[in-house]
């Protein structure tokens, strides 16, 4: 039923389209803005019941907990880690230990929070509207900040 | 169409992509026990007075008179922006081959391509955009002939941007005079030798020689390079490597020993080493080799070096049995009296864990039942190296291990060591843009 949704829905211009577009749909696949492809989450965890008694009722919804790394890092071979040294990005929300999650295979979007590189040092800062003219090298887009509440 | 994809300084690349202050500065790296320079970038290398693999001592006024930086080896990071680079890779085709640390075959093969140069632009990008390492990309029939386009992307990469493609037989032809026959891939320095003395000079002229001649001369591997030179493919696309025969490791101390039992621990440090890859590829060892030398350059020290091997009673993969028998062939080769620079170990004959065979007294172990090594390895990969050791290991590794000064922190496995980025006042200025 599903597959001839998606078959009359794609317009697929030639037939590897339409297989490629059938089986991210079949994998539950999403495309990154590298190319990649990346998995959607939602996985089926089957595994038999562990009650000794009365049958977990649960047996056929389990699924596995949450793991951050894989809900925050889209593309692992882009991603990497820094920690924040200073005050003075309190403008970002960003404050002293912090740590950013940065992904350098995202798209340099206007407004979007990035790691870039100014004079030769690290600085972050928000990617303007205008990008002619701005003195700056991206490093990487900030995805998440990691920040440890007192 | 096969690429090669090869990553530009590659150890001397990986510490800047964390470091933007150095780039466009010449910044080499240091070999284990900062030896000697086995890595330049192309900044270091354009300083003609740094000769690579000449020891440190001799050059660091050199390296500091030319504002070189340079870095202690840092392999965990290595390895960790190589692994980043073929997944990258494994995201153009199926088929990649890892050739080594910083280089890897791409097979094109039954894949449909408009432009394999702008193929080529595409994954120089892409790896550049997701790990922030220069590539150079050669794209040719054969892996020869993409090894030599490769070299070529390099050595014009100010016209070409890294990317080469012999795809056309004038561009094989004018590829093949340009490369000298040392440069051509699996031709060694006798080989070089030998052709040259026979007035062949270009890897032009040597396609040029009979292949009878070539068979002769070089044997078989010859007539392959032969071959793919000439645009047949015939050096197979491997995706696996084969199974290490022999797997060695041998470092020199931090500083010179003389004391047996730390020597020792350092030999058992060793052989928990090379037993871990021995388990992690199922397989058994026969014979161990252990050697022990003192310092060849110190002409000061009395020198002494010795080497034992040992046919184990049954092949194993067993790091507490190989510790023991370390433990004793270091006893019968070690004399006292001399200051130790290295000890090495070297476990060969070695075969699949299934074709060990028992002898009269005892039935061949099975080693996927045997529960105290599973759980070591368990515990290891766990909690990390050396968290469970066996007692010889002792807990002075600190005082013989390797000098490494000047290593950068391990950025992307140690939470510790994250990237620092130090944010400044003055950033009112970015937001006139």
């Amino acid at each position: 039923m599903k597959c001839h949704c998606i078959f009359r829905k794609t317009k697929a211009d030639s037939f590897e389209h339409f297989i490629f577009s059938f089986i991210k749909y079949f994998l539950q696949m999403k495309t990154l803005s590298s190319g990649k492809l990346g998995k959607i989450q939602n996985r089926h965890n089957p595994a038999p019941s562990q009650q000794t008694g009365f049958p977990s009722a649960a047996t056929h919804y389990t699924e596995p907990s949450i793991d951050l790394h894989k809900e925050l890092v889209l593309n692992r071979d882009a991603t990497f880690f820094a920690r924040i040294e200073g005050d003075e990005l309190e403008e970002f929300d960003i404050q002293d230990g912090d740590v950013l999650i940065i992904d350098r295979s995202l798209s340099a979007v206007s407004n979007r929070l990035a790691l870039t590189i100014v004079d030769g040092e690290f600085t972050v800062l928000r990617i303007p509207k205008k990008q002619v003219g701005s003195e700056f090298i991206l490093w990487g887009i900030i995805t998440y900040i990691i920040h440890y509440v007192q | 169409m096969i690429a090669l994809v090869d990553c530009n300084s590659f150890y001397a690349s990986c510490e800047q992509v964390f470091r933007p202050d150095l780039w466009g500065t010449p910044v080499v790296v240091l070999s284990n026990n900062d030896g000697c320079v086995i890595a330049a970038n192309k900044e270091a290398k354009a300083l003609s007075e740094i000769p690579m693999f000449e020891p440190v001592f001799k050059i660091k006024k050199q390296l500091t008179d030319n504002n070189v930086t340079f870095f202690s080896s840092n392999y965990t990071l290595y390895g960790e922006m190589s692994q980043r680079v073929m997944n990258v890779l494994k995201t153009f085709s199926p088929q990649v081959e890892i050739y080594s640390i910083d280089e890897a075959f791409v097979d094109f093969s039954g894949m449909k391509y408009s432009s394999l140069k702008d193929y080529g632009h595409c994954i120089r990008k892409t790896v550049y955009r997701s790990t922030g390492l220069p590539v150079g990309v050669g794209i040719a029939s054969t892996k020869v002939l993409a090894k030599l386009a490769n070299k070529i992307s390099k050595k014009y990469a100010h016209i070409n941007n890294n990317v080469y493609v012999i795809d056309t037989e004038e561009k094989r032809i004018k590829a093949l005079k340009w490369a000298k026959i040392k440069d051509v891939w699996g031709i060694g320095g006798k080989h070089t030798k030998r052709l040259q003395n026979i007035g062949v000079f270009t890897a032009y002229e040597f396609t040029q020689l009979p292949e009878e001649w070539v068979r002769k001369n070089m044997t078989v591997v010859g007539v392959r390079i032969w071959n793919e030179l000439r645009g047949t493919s015939c050096i197979e696309f491997k995706t696996l490597p084969k199974p290490r025969k022999g797997i060695a490791t041998a470092k020199s101390f931090g500083k010179k020993l003389e004391d047996l039992g730390m020597i020792m621990e350092a030999c058992s440090y060793y052989i928990s080493e090379v037993t871990e890859i021995l388990r992690a590829q199922k397989s058994c060892a026969t014979y161990l080799q252990v050697f022990l030398h003192t310092n060849y350059f110190s002409d000061r020290d009395k020198q002494y070096s010795k080497s034992i091997t040992i046919t184990l009673a049954m092949p194993t993969c067993d790091t507490f049995v190989l510790i023991y028998e370390a433990k004793k062939a270091l006893e019968l080769i070690y004399k006292p009296g001399y200051r130790y620079k290295k000890v090495g170990v070297c476990l060969s004959g070695i075969i699949p864990q299934e074709y060990v065979q028992g002898n009269l007294f005892h039935a061949p172990p099975k080693w996927n039942k045997n529960e105290l090594l599973k759980t070591f390895d368990a515990i290891n990969k766990k909690y990390g190296k050396s968290t469970v050791f066996s007692a010889l290991v002792g807990t002075r590794v600190k005082e013989w291990e390797l000098i490494k000064e000047d290593r950068s922190p391990r950025y992307t496995t140690q939470w510790k060591e994250l990237l620092k980025v130090k944010t400044k006042k003055n950033l009112q200025k970015t937001e006139g843009f």
